[in-house]
């Protein structure tokens, strides 16, 4: 059996999904924008006065039986590389950091188009990082394209899936003209889907101008969707789980309704970033305790509606990388590992997804091992009955050279990388003494060294480049990267 | 005379009802407008301010208590729009830049700020250059606060305060939200930037203290 950790009761499992149903019959949730056109043309009823639209049960159930139970992700070239469904547990960067910490001085600052391919030539070659995210947002670049082109240089440095997403309203098009470039068309793109994209409501209960756009825009590309609700505890969400819960949850049906109402068979990712509010200081730590509650909890409900699931986890809101980073990404890592999310965005992250660290992504590449692990299924491997084994034991000694070590150490024993220090004191003294952030740092060179990925052909680089000059009537300086 | 200290008190605890009922007494004994509002319902804050800076209290019992002196000054501010000038409250014109929805921070920063006496104009989300610039001119506002929370919106902030310059706007411009600093809010000509809502509102008080003396 795999570990797992459900703590909600199944009875409350269904009353939260029932009350969120309830919310979303009676309130509904606010929209707006051009695309509320588009709904109405769809047959939903949206309030005129207060703009408000109310779901009725069954088209939330409609919604969540046309919504697949499994999403496979395909790479740039068209090669099937996840699978997101049941209790599958993948890891990608955190994504859309504003700064970076300089690997070099340690300091924040703004990132460039450099540090960004630098990123993803090191994540690529990450074996627990399953695929990519836009880990942060280059300012070497005009603003209103920089969504579009940090999922550029993604796709240019790495076959991987990329989890990414728009920063204006009119985002999306872009973005997924560009994910078309390595397809045959729309429809192969909605087929074999290259790119996540985040959508968030604006909690309580609506959808504004831009996520509604993004959503709608989304769904008719076929592009999967992660529906990210931030509730801050106490603030803007109820200060108790339950509550919490509810309100999460109803947020999430009304994009996933949205979502299949525009196009049957959107794949919708369950997905969160809750949040405490700190009453004292104002911030909004994803990493508090109560927080995490929260993610375990909308897992389960996830689990329940078969739905595949998103979180925003295995990350930290400390500065540095410091104990205090160490533990809540590994905290983060091993819940979101036993609730069985399928894809957890956080590694590399810190300061309140404000913040990006490539020392800290190879260090939690390590962290995603230990969780990968700790939920390995457990079950009889040749050590039951186990009298046999304690005879030898006895007899020998030791058992380094039973059959049945020798069968499954390498399996059962996992020998962690250079992240983790598993030497004596005279070993690591012997060894020059190196720090946590030398092996990081070295580990970085190495990952560099060793990134090998085909280039993109030159006119596919030509046509996406394109996309950029045709905003700017072809007077973009491209920055170097 | 009106017993002060215990409209501080209630100020403090947040007591809407007495406030209100305090300050009414003490306008019926003919106390002057200016005094009621300085000593009964300023000084309670003041202290609401100081204890939570010390963690004594945390930002509910903040609110709490910026209620409860908003309560009181339902009763003194039309008297207070009826006399000079100078008593009247100031105003901040308060948005989150075009193009952003964020506004959980602009929302406290507002907050607090009303608690501090100030009158919040709240022009919302996905504000405008001549939206703000037409509540500046419609309110007489004294502070315009700008909140953006993404690298794509953070730019326009130059636009607003280009725009406050070329049209010869006098009001005093503040930043914030988690993409700015103090150096973009210099490069910007932005005149104050702040990191967090209680700061925010101690940069509100000394750009008006500074306008007054200057
Ligand atoms: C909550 C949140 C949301 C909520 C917003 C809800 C709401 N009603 O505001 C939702 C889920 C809707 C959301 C949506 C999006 N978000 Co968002 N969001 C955040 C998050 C996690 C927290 C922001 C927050 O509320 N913090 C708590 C408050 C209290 O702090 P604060 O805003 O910093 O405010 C304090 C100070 O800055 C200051 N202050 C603020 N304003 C002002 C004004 C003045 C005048 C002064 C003096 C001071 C001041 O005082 C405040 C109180 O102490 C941030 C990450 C982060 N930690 O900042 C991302 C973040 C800002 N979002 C991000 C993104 C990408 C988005 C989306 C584009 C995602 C998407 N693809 O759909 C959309 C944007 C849609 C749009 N057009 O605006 C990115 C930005 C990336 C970038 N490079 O620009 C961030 C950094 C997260 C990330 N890494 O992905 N988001």
């Amino acid at each position: 059996m795999r570990p797992r950790l459900r703590f909600l009761e199944p009875v409350l499992v269904e009353r939260i999904v029932e009350e969120a149903k309830a919310i979303l019959s009676t309130r509904g949730v606010l929209v707006e924008g051009p695309m509320v056109a588009r709904l109405e043309e769809l047959g939903l009823k949206v309030d005129g006065s207060s703009g408000r639209l109310k779901m009725s049960s069954e088209f939330i159930d409609s919604g969540i039986e046309s919504a697949p139970s499994s999403i496979e992700l395909f790479d740039r070239e068209g090669e099937s590389h996840a699978l997101l469904e049941k209790d599958r547990v993948h890891f990608v960067p955190g994504s859309s950091a504003l700064k970076i910490l300089d690997r070099e001085t340690n300091e924040m600052r703004g990132p460039t188009s450099r540090d960004l391919a630098e990123y993803v030539r090191v994540a690529d070659g990450l074996e627990r990082i399953s695929y990519l995210s836009t880990a942060f947002v280059p300012q070497d670049i005009p603003q209103e394209v920089a969504d579009a082109w940090r999922l550029y240089l993604c796709l240019a440095h790495s076959k991987k899936p990329v989890v990414s997403g728009a920063f204006t309203a009119h985002g999306v098009t872009r973005m997924a003209r560009l994910l078309s470039f390595f397809r045959s068309g729309k429809e192969e793109l909605i087929a074999k889907p290259l790119a996540i994209f985040t959508c968030c409501p604006n909690t309580p209960l609506r959808w504004g101008v831009d996520p509604l756009q993004n959503l709608v825009e989304c769904a008719e590309w076929g592009i999967p969707v992660e529906i990210v609700p931030v509730l801050l505890l106490g603030m803007i969400s109820p200060a108790t789980t339950v509550g919490a819960l509810v309100l999460h949850t109803a947020e999430v049906l009304s994009g996933l309704a949205l979502a299949q109402a525009v196009r049957r068979g959107t794949p919708i990712l369950f997905g969160g970033a809750p949040a405490a509010f700190h009453m004292q200081l104002m911030t909004n730590p994803m990493t508090a305790v109560e927080a995490l509650q929260v993610f375990c909890g909308y897992a389960q409900i996830a689990e329940h509606l078969k739905l595949p699931s998103q979180a925003y986890m295995a990350l930290s809101d400390a500065k540095f990388n410091d104990p205090q980073a160490g533990f809540e990404t590994g905290i983060g890592a091993f819940l979101a590992a036993l609730s069985g999310i399928n894809s957890v965005s956080g590694p590399g992250m810190l300061d309140y997804v404000n913040c990006f660290s490539l020392e800290k992504l190879v260090f939690d590449d390590e962290i995603v091992a230990h969780a990968q692990r700790f939920i390995r299924p457990v079950g009889i491997k040749g050590d039951l009955p186990t009298g046999e084994l304690i005879d030898e034991l006895v007899r020998e000694n030791h058992l380094l050279t039973a059959e049945h070590t020798l069968e499954h150490w390498p399996e059962e024993l996992y020998l962690p990388g250079p992240m983790v220090d598993r030497t004596n004191w005279d070993q690591w003294e012997e060894r020059g003494k190196p720090s946590g952030r030398d092996r990081a740092l070295e580990m970085i060179e190495e990952k560099l060294d060793e990134y090998e990925v085909d280039p993109l052909p030159d006119d596919l680089h030509g046509e996406i480049q394109g996309l950029f000059h045709d905003t700017f009537d072809g007077k973009l300086e491209m920055p170097e990267y | 005379m009106p017993d002060y200290a215990l409209m501080n008190q209630l100020v403090f605890e947040g007591n809407q009802a007495e406030v209100k009922s305090l300050t009414e007494g003490a306008l019926d004994e003919g106390r002057d407008v200016k005094e009621v509002l300085e000593e009964g319902l300023i000084a309670g804050m003041k202290v609401v301010g100081e204890d939570f800076k010390r963690n004594k209290i945390f930002v509910p019992e903040v609110l709490l208590a910026a209620r409860a002196m908003k309560a009181g000054m339902s009763v003194l501010e039309p008297l207070l729009t009826a006399c000079d000038g100078d008593a009247q409250r100031d105003v901040i014109v308060m948005g989150t830049v075009k193009g952003d929805l964020h506004d959980i921070g602009k929302n406290l920063v507002g907050m607090m700020a009303e608690g501090a006496g100030f009158t919040v104009v709240d022009l919302g989300t996905n504000t405008s250059a001549e939206e703000f610039i037409a509540a500046v001119r419609e309110h007489d506002a004294l502070i315009l606060g700008m909140s953006a929370l993404l690298t794509t919106t953070m730019v326009y902030m130059k636009t607003v305060v280009d725009a406050v310059k070329e049209q010869g706007v006098d009001v005093s411009v503040c930043i914030g939200g988690a993409p700015v600093g103090p150096e973009f809010c210099d490069e910007i000509g932005a005149h104050g930037y702040a990191a967090d809502a209680a700061s925010a509102v101690q940069l509100f008080k000394r750009l008006v203290a500074a306008r007054n003396s200057g």
